[in-house]
């Protein structure tokens, strides 16, 4: 056993040993591109190796604590879950592209239009097309420690989109993940890769689900490309079973006049982390957060982002929403960076989050790094227990306990979910967020 | 009827109310009357059922039932209501939707079926034309941003609404103009009626000019000192607590 190998931590090493014994069998093997890009990524995902709660942006979020050691690399699944997992965004029309375990597993619903290309990644070859060799794997994954790179030096599966210039009105992609129950546990690395052209608008929703008896992590990778003027419109539920370890790091680079908008509903996993990392390239881009966290029981959830207003008259608002009950445990941490040179950006975050229990934990942190002069930056952070006033004023109206903190819950989060989603989005997101209420609420 | 006997309650560790004894004869009004810190508002929230308002000893009745194991939504299930005195800014809760959500809360409780939106709706409209409560207010958030008159109108408009039996009014009239004042006079004296208990807190007497009690209480030191008629308002007016609460009770 050499030296170096004994430094290596188990759980970074079932990485490792997965890249060393298929890495000649992955998609795409072969095509050098990839092949370049899956070796640094993995080079650059074992300096770091999985993070530990000493690392200075994994504080809070204890991955390697989590993870066991005996995952498996999931592989292609066919069984037919999904219709068994609850589908959030059912009633909605669209296109249903349904994924297992990272695998694309089918493509239903609306039909697609020339507007949209749909690659899928296990079928990467010499014929793919030149914009998913242009961008798959090429932003920085989440932006600092993290699973990002490892999801595409192990990617085994997921799905490239690219929507055409100045399309517009397309009907709603939505992307379904499943992690279904299976025998093993598993770790999945897939990833997303999301490209749209010039003056290109697509409405994203997107699901994750599954409750498995053994362990899953599901490893995700997305890279959302926003050319001149495009406009992105993410809505994610991510509901997941209590043995589901879940991180999506995110990388989206936005151009000039395009906005990139995302509400992320957090429902909880055993433990969750979305890292994202969002870069406004040029003038007039724009990026809005929203992230709405409800949870229970013993689980935890990460989101963490940093925000790279790199050119001037840029814009970024963020708004964190986590309602604690249990012995839960939400995380909100964002890093705003104004580069030198970006006058005039204009940014904004504020946390809050509402205690539900006396074990229930919210760590919330805002980062500023500022170098560009005349810019309006801007942060706030409140945490605490539902208002006993308001409470007993709803009590007094005849309102049952139970109720009026659902009442106040609603209330708490509705700025987060409501704005800019229409009603039947609205609906469908609420009625998950009443459903996990129910357990939040369960343990004291 | 409301029978209050010997009640000790006890906030923070502090005893309060020391030995109150009061009765209200269903179908009238009475008026507690008591200078700052003499235990009004903990009479109130005591009757509401406020947890952390510890009752130590005694009693509270209506018409027959003891109140004090009961939370405050099945009091106020079983018809008492406090019109609060610093009512509550709830975000993001609509007035409107508030108001539906309790009155059907209440319905339920007593086995009574519930209202759809529009009947609720229709109801509300009624009761607000009568306290000059604009359509508008009804769809802001509950009491964000409203007037200190605004918000004491919608505490009785609630209470129109709701039609208790036992009707606290926790210094309703603190913060409101003469016309204001009036309307909600006019509201509450169209509400007495012979099946109906009221009991009006009160530091002035002021509101009793409007609201014309059958009798008058008053409250220091967490006891009531001394009973009288609609009279003795105007003795308080004229000379004032130190001089009653000087004299034996």
């Amino acid at each position: 056993m050499s030296s170096q190998a004994l430094r290596v931590d188990p759980k970074t090493q079932l990485f490792e040993d997965d890249f060393a014994a298929n890495s000649a069998d992955l998609p795409g093997a072969g095509l050098s591109w990839l092949d370049s890009r899956r070796v640094l990524a993995m080079e650059s995902f074992a300096a770091t190796g999985v993070p530990t709660r000493r690392m200075e942006a994994w504080k809070y979020t204890d991955l390697a604590g989590a993870l066991d050691g005996e995952l498996e690399p999931a592989t292609l699944f066919r069984a037919d879950t999904a219709a068994t997992t609850t589908d959030v965004f059912a009633d909605l029309p669209g296109t249903r592209v349904v994924l297992m375990n990272g695998f694309l597993h089918y493509i239903g619903g609306t039909a697609l239009t020339d507007d949209i290309d749909i690659v899928d990644l296990t079928q990467l070859s010499a014929r793919t097309p030149e914009w998913v060799r242009l961008y798959l794997g090429t932003g920085p994954t989440g932006g600092g420690p993290g699973l990002g790179t490892a999801s595409l030096a192990l990617m085994r599966g997921g799905i490239a989109v690219r929507v055409r210039a100045g399309a517009q009105g397309l009907s709603p992609l939505h992307l379904r993940f499943i992690n279904p129950s299976r025998s093993q546990p598993l770790m999945c690395h897939s990833r997303v890769l999301i490209v749209l052209e010039e003056d290109a608008q697509l409405d994203l929703l997107e699901s994750h689900s599954g409750v498995t008896s053994e362990q899953v992590l599901a490893n995700l990778g997305v890279e959302f490309v926003l050319k001149k003027n495009a406009r992105l419109n993410q809505i994610r539920v991510q509901e997941e079973g209590t043995h589901t370890l879940h991180i999506t790091s995110l990388d989206a680079r936005v151009a000039g006049g395009a906005h990139y908008q995302s509400l992320l509903v957090n429902l909880g996993a055993h433990l969750s982390r979305v890292d994202m990392n969002v870069r406004l390239e040029e003038p007039l881009a724009s990026v809005g957060i929203r992230a709405a966290t409800v949870l229970g029981g013993e689980a935890a959830a990460d989101v963490t982002t940093i925000v790279d207003h790199a050119a001037p008259h840029t814009k970024s608002r963020q708004l964190f929403k986590s309602v604690v009950g249990g012995r839960a445990k939400a995380v909100s941490q964002g890093r705003v960076t104004v580069r030198k040179g970006a006058v005039k950006s204009d940014s904004h975050q504020m946390f809050k989050a509402l205690l539900l229990a006396p074990r229930a934990e919210a760590d919330a942190k805002p980062e500023l790094e500022i170098f560009a002069d005349d810019v309006v930056c801007g942060h706030g952070t409140a945490i605490g227990a539902l208002d006993e006033d308001a409470l007993f004023y709803l009590r007094s109206r005849g309102i049952l306990a139970a109720e009026a903190r659902q009442m106040m819950v609603r209330a708490f989060l509705e700025d987060a979910i409501g704005e800019g989603t229409s009603e039947a989005i609205h609906d469908a997101i609420w009625a998950r967020i009443d459903a996990a209420m129910t357990n939040v609420e369960d343990v004291p | 009827m409301l029978e209050i006997q010997d009640l000790h309650v006890r906030v923070d560790g502090k005893e309060i109310l020391k030995g109150l004894t009061l009765s209200v004869p269903t179908g009238e009004v009475h008026a507690v009357m008591g200078p700052n810190g003499s235990g009004k508002s903990t009479l109130s929230y005591t009757l509401a059922g406020r947890e952390g308002y510890e009752i130590v000893s005694g009693k509270i009745l209506f018409n027959g039932e003891d109140l004090a194991p009961l939370s405050s939504d099945a009091r106020a299930a079983r018809g008492v209501f406090l019109a609060m005195q610093y009512p509550v800014e709830i975000p993001g809760v609509t007035t409107i939707n508030f108001l539906k959500t309790a009155l059907n809360a209440q319905r339920r409780a007593r086995n009574e079926s519930e209202l759809d939106a529009l009947r609720v709706l229709k109801l509300v409209r009624e009761k607000a034309k009568a306290l000059n409560v604009p359509e508008e207010m009804l769809r802001r958030a509950l009491n964000v941003g409203f007037s200190g008159g605004e918000k004491k109108r919608l505490e009785v408009l609630q209470m129109s609404l709701f039609e208790p039996k036992l009707a606290v009014l926790d210094e309703t009239d603190s913060g409101l103009d003469i016309d204001a004042l009036r309307m909600i006079a006019e509201s509450v004296n169209a509400m007495r009626g012979p099946s109906r208990t009221m009991l009006v807190i009160t530091h002035y007497q002021r509101l009793l000019t409007y609201i014309v009690p059958n009798r008058i209480h008053v409250l220091a030191s967490g006891r009531i000192v001394k009973s009288g008629g609609p009279e003795l308002a105007l003795v308080l007016e004229e000379k004032g607590y130190e001089h009653l609460i000087g004299e034996p009770a």
